[in-house]
């Protein structure tokens, strides 16, 4: 199996954006960015890598780990968004007891070589339920800004998709098990479609980032 | 249920989850160019509020300063003519004299008192509208060269809109100002009406008229253009009518409070 599939691709260019635009920026939760996209793209690697070289082939436990950086690295910039307009902390922290909860029973249940479907689900949910409420904080708030520019709405508009698909996939996942396509699972064909709208939200988030700190700089 | 028939649900049900998110986004963006205009809305509201405070500013002090020269001035001059020429040896004439200048110098102290309450033509307007509508006439009728009639009708509402106020008399002041310059006209109606839903001002003069179409382009703008487009950014409407020889009607309507 090759490293360099459609998705790590993606991630890597993403990750190159995140260097680029994000790496002298002011604030630490976009830093933060890269150091995610850098972990994102060894985690694929890794995976790869494990499910060629270990037998039984199981990578499943790669993205038990990654799990637990994605809620942590998501959720600190949800708390970055949702604080510019409320105090963010105690839904971000209710968001994390519930993710921890699902986390520690999933473990318990099932081990930690199978894959935690049911948190990521309700992760999932959970991110689509605080992207819902930045657009609603954003629409209600009296300031305007040109969201065509704003990193932090382009940011959250790839992170509604992403995580809106993957509920639809994960509620379908035992009949999307059974739909073969040209050789491949159907969710193999969304995850992709998925993984393209979010990092290229993303990168473009990390552009306009870079572009709205240059003017603010350039205008002092 | 066959592969065909699922794989057709899937699809059609991922493309509604992507849909979904799509339809949010660009109601987002919709909203968000809304929001952009009515900022830009009130600015420009606010922009022309603050304009409009400094023409009744700048109306004030010409008014001022036309009553000093005019008025005051020559009331304190024939009282310094009157008093110079007082003959002590004459005690009777003297007397008269006396007289005289006390009674000069007493409308001087009551046109300064009136020019006093002009003065404060942001606190008259606190007072209402038709209160300061009343002292514009005043002003008018001081002059000697108009006979103005002033109604109101209506009861005020007890909630007010300062801004449509400050507005409305500013455009009072500005088709006042118009008659006053370019009319020629012997009598002004005015007549101000609370409806139910707004404000009806209606300015009537026995002037020379003029036909709108015939008017000069950088005439229109100084005067009409800027009461049409202030009578506009409260929601009001504005509808001249004139005649050539017989006078004009400006008619206002303003939406109120």
């Amino acid at each position: 199996m090759s490293y360099f599939t459609l998705t790590t691709v993606v991630e890597l260019v993403c990750f190159l954006f995140a260097v680029i635009c994000l790496l002298k920026d002011k604030s630490l939760v976009w830093r933060s960015m890269v150091v995610y996209l850098l972990l994102t793209c060894i985690t694929e690697l890794v995976g790869v890598y494990v499910i060629n070289h270990t037998s039984p082939h199981n990578n499943q436990w790669v993205y038990n780990i990654f799990i637990l950086l994605e809620e942590g690295f998501t959720s600190l910039m949800f708390y970055h968004l949702l604080n510019k307009y409320i105090n963010g902390k105690p839904v971000i922290i209710i968001g994390l007891a519930i993710f921890l909860i699902f986390y520690t029973t999933n473990i318990i249940d099932h081990g930690f070589l199978v894959y935690n479907e049911h948190t990521y689900t309700e992760m999932s949910v959970v991110f689509v339920i605080y992207s819902l409420y930045f657009f609603f904080l954003l629409i209600k708030d009296e300031r305007y800004i040109d969201i065509g520019y704003s990193a932090e709405f382009w940011w959250s508009v790839g992170t509604l998709f992403f995580y809106f698909g993957i509920t639809s996939v994960n509620i379908f996942d035992a009949k999307l098990d059974n739909v073969m396509l040209n050789g491949h699972h159907l969710n193999f064909y969304i995850f992709r479609v998925l993984n393209l709208i979010l990092y290229g939200c993303w990168s473009y988030s990390f552009i306009c980032r870079k572009w709205l700190t240059t003017i603010s700089k350039s205008s002092l | 249920m066959a592969n065909d028939d699922i794989e057709e649900l899937i699809v059609i049900t991922t493309l509604v989850f992507l849909l979904a998110p799509a339809f949010l986004v660009v109601y987002i963006f919709i909203h968000n160019r809304r929001k952009r205009r009515f900022i830009e809305e009130k600015a420009q509201f606010d922009a022309e509020l603050i304009k409009t405070q400094m023409e009744i500013q700048e109306q004030t002090m010409q008014t001022i300063g036309a009553d000093l020269h005019d008025n005051i001035g020559q009331l304190l001059s024939l009282t310094s003519l009157t008093l110079n020429s007082i003959e002590l040896e004459n005690p009777d004439k003297a007397q008269q004299k006396i007289d005289a200048a006390i009674e000069l110098n007493l409308k001087s102290i009551k046109e300064m008192r009136l020019l006093g309450r002009l003065l404060h033509g942001e606190q008259l307007l606190k007072l209402g509208l038709e209160e300061a509508i009343r002292s514009e006439v005043t002003w008018i009728e001081k002059s000697g060269r108009f006979t103005v009639v002033y109604d109101i009708d209506g009861d005020r509402p007890e909630a007010n809109n300062a801004d449509k106020d400050l507005i409305l008399f500013r455009i009072t002041q500005e088709i006042l100002n118009n008659i006053i310059k370019h009319s020629q006209a012997k009598e002004i109606n005015i007549k101000l009406g609370y409806l139910d839903t707004g404000i009806r001002l209606q300015i009537i003069d026995n002037g020379s008229g003029f036909n709108i179409g015939d008017l000069p382009e950088a005439q229109k703008g100084m005067g009409l253009k800027n009461i049409q487009k202030r009578a506009e950014i409260v929601g009001g409407e504005v509808f001249i009518q004139s005649t050539p020889g017989e006078g004009t009607c400006v008619d206002i309507f303003i939406p109120y409070p």
